[in-house]
């Protein structure tokens, strides 16, 4: 248990009082209009929607996964950290393409993309979907808080969980995307800071870089310094057949949209920006951000493994990161680190309460129960859909015991079988909504057979993650490739209206020569593209 | 960098170019070499240096082969996106 101090006290009431006041100091712009609740007016510059992408995907939870993963693999286990990656590519292909689509959410796209019955059913079904997943997430990122606060002052987990996710809750709810971008600007730039700070605290503390090297040497635990120590092409902890699949996974997954659940909140950020410009450079930047953080992260837990090298409980490991900030820092320091902490958090919480209100507003309410309800109307239902999701977490939290395996079942599995269809809506004229909607239907049956229920029953053995992915894969090919050809392809006049606004990338030939034809494309640009 | 395109029509940039395959290259590129520099230089290894150097210069030939074209791409689109939200707001209340 930790004792505060009075300074400690101190830093941290100035903090949430300051985090509180900076959302509502924007609560007259939030409430101008929803374009405003969700997307701050679609007027931002590249920065500040980038350290918002920082600040939502740096969470009380991350340093708990990175410990875990850096501890138990060594250096290799920063490809594990590595899928934010799929932004490199997205940032210039499908960012470009959703942000001329103007959609407020990517459940939006899919009416946009696809039409008729099927693309209403698409948009119901990931605007429900994302509601409860965000609802998921907010109870996941609450626990971890809770877990934090249970080892710092022996609270019970509930505490943490309520006591932060309602404080940050007053600015999401008075001030919308106002609110969550700027306190996620000032809460980014302190979590940044206190994440190097507490690392390079902590490779110090261990002896400095050299020494830390000494000791896995004399440990014989050398090959921890080598991010490409592959156990084998398939077998072993670390095989190269999962790294490649790693990067497959994040980097093809850049031109598709969906490919990653992160998907989703950047895809508000992308909205959020001034220009195709700015969106594409803050969806860069602040993934930039993320995968040099968790190298920062990753040293200093190589740094804790030569402090500590024969924990052999998942969860006293993954604990590393914050036992360096608590049991290392001078005194009067605690309440500063945990008040980046409490930012950390809550900067992820802000988002994912205002981006589920988000579908549930536009999506669900607008599009479904009322078409003409004005604008003040709207606001109200994204707070009170706020305040839903906020209660909902509390239970979700509350039922779930270890951070990591949900994380690694959430990584991998449950977007295996429609990453390549997330692509494929993107990049191919001929894929529809009926082979979109299957691939989901196909993948929520497939995941919880195939990875729960057969090796449950004996049926099959339990396979790695990486062989799941490819098995996933091909078998929801089987299905909703043929269920695409059996279907008609989209309505030729939305794909040329689509076309014309989003200019996609990939087999789009039939309709661009259609959009041609009809004098919507200069025949210049079909030379300058070259029929492509 | 001749072979560059660095003045670019509105029509030229709506087009998906060599300029954009390229990026495609570079810019998971960058990212690695961020990851690695940043890890081996905060061991104080020599290597470490040299990597993520080599990341910073890549991402400055990346910005100048890409900014030129997203710049061209953002002013054009501006000029149509009023016209787009109107739109969308007839899509979402079931007006079109």
């Amino acid at each position: 248990m930790v004792v505060f101090k009075f300074l400690d006290w101190f830093w941290l009431v100035v903090y949430i009082i300051t985090m509180v006041f900076c959302g509502i100091l924007f609560y007259r712009l939030g409430k101008r209009s929803m374009a405003d609740f969700f997307l701050a007016g679609r007027g931002l510059p590249w920065w500040l929607p980038a350290s918002s992408v920082y600040a939502t995907h740096t969470a009380t939870d991350t340093p708990i996964w990175v410990s875990g993963v850096i501890y138990k693999y060594g250096l290799r286990g920063i490809w594990y950290t590595f899928f934010p990656a799929w932004c490199a590519i997205s940032a210039f292909a499908s960012t470009r393409i959703f942000r001329r689509s103007l959609a407020y959410t990517q459940a939006e796209w899919q009416t946009l993309r696809f039409s008729g019955l099927g693309a209403e059913l698409l948009r119901g079904w990931i605007a429900g979907w994302q509601f409860f997943l965000n609802m998921f997430v907010l109870g996941w990122v609450g626990i971890a808080m809770g877990k934090v606060c249970h080892y710092l002052f022996k609270w019970p987990d509930w505490i943490g969980l309520v006591l932060f996710s309602s404080l940050c809750a007053i600015y999401v709810l008075a001030a919308g995307y106002w609110g969550v971008i700027m306190a996620d600007f000032q809460q980014g730039v302190i979590a940044f800071s206190v994440i190097a700070l507490v690392s390079i605290w902590g490779i110090v503390v261990a002896g400095g870089p050299q020494t830390i090297m000494t000791k896995l040497s004399s440990l014989g635990q050398s090959w921890r310094l080598n991010p490409f120590a592959f156990t084998g092409f398939a077998s072993g902890d670390f095989p190269l057949a999962w790294f490649l699949t790693m990067l497959v996974i994040a980097i093809v997954g850049g031109f598709g949209m969906g490919t990653s659940i992160d998907w989703y909140p950047e895809a508000q950020r992308i909205q959020s920006a001034r220009t195709v410009r700015d969106s594409s450079y803050s969806i860069w930047g602040g993934t930039a951000l993320i995968v040099i953080r968790n190298s920062i992260w990753a040293v200093a837990i190589l740094a804790f493994f030569s402090l500590y090298p024969h924990i052999q409980s998942t969860a006293e490991y993954e604990m590393a990161w914050y036992k360096f900030g608590f049991e290392f820092l001078p005194v009067g320091m605690l309440g500063f680190f945990f008040a980046a902490i409490v930012a950390i958090h809550i900067s992820t919480i802000a988002s994912h309460l205002n981006l589920g209100a988000s579908y549930a507003t536009r999506d669900l309410y607008q599009h479904y129960l009322r078409p003409k309800a004005s604008d003040k109307e709207l606001i109200w239902v994204g707070r009170i859909s706020t305040l839903i999701l906020l209660v909902g977490s509390f239970f979700y939290g509350l039922m779930m015991k270890e951070i990591t395996s949900w994380l690694i079942f959430a990584l991998w599995i449950m977007l295996a079988g429609i990453w390549l269809p997330s692509i494929l809506q993107v990049v191919w004229w001929r894929f529809n909504s009926w082979g979109y909607l299957s691939s989901w239907i196909a993948n929520l049956g497939l995941s919880w057979l195939i990875c729960w229920i057969l090796p449950e029953f004996g049926v099959i053995r339990s396979l790695p993650d990486y062989q799941l992915f490819w098995i996933m894969m091909v078998l929801g090919s089987l299905i909703y490739l043929p269920l695409t050809f059996l279907t008609k392809p989209e309505n030729m006049d939305h794909l040329v209206k689509y076309y014309v606004m989003s200019r996609p990338l990939g087999w789009w030939k039939p309709v661009k020569e259609e959009a041609v034809r009809r004098g919507l494309l200069s025949l210049d640009a079909q030379r300058i593209e070259g029929g492509n | 960098m001749g072979w560059i395109k660095t003045k670019w029509t509105s029509q030229e940039a709506d087009q998906w170019t060599k300029e954009d395959y390229i990026t495609f290259v570079l810019s998971p590129l960058v990212y690695v070499l961020l990851v690695l520099g940043v890890a081996f230089s905060l061991l104080l290894l020599w290597y470490g240096w040299v990597i993520l150097g080599a990341g910073v210069v890549l991402l400055v030939i990346m910005l100048r082969i890409i900014d030129p074209k997203l710049k061209a791409i953002s002013e054009d689109y501006e000029a149509k996106q009023k016209k787009y939200l109107e739109d969308l707001e007839k899509i979402a209340r079931w007006e079109e």
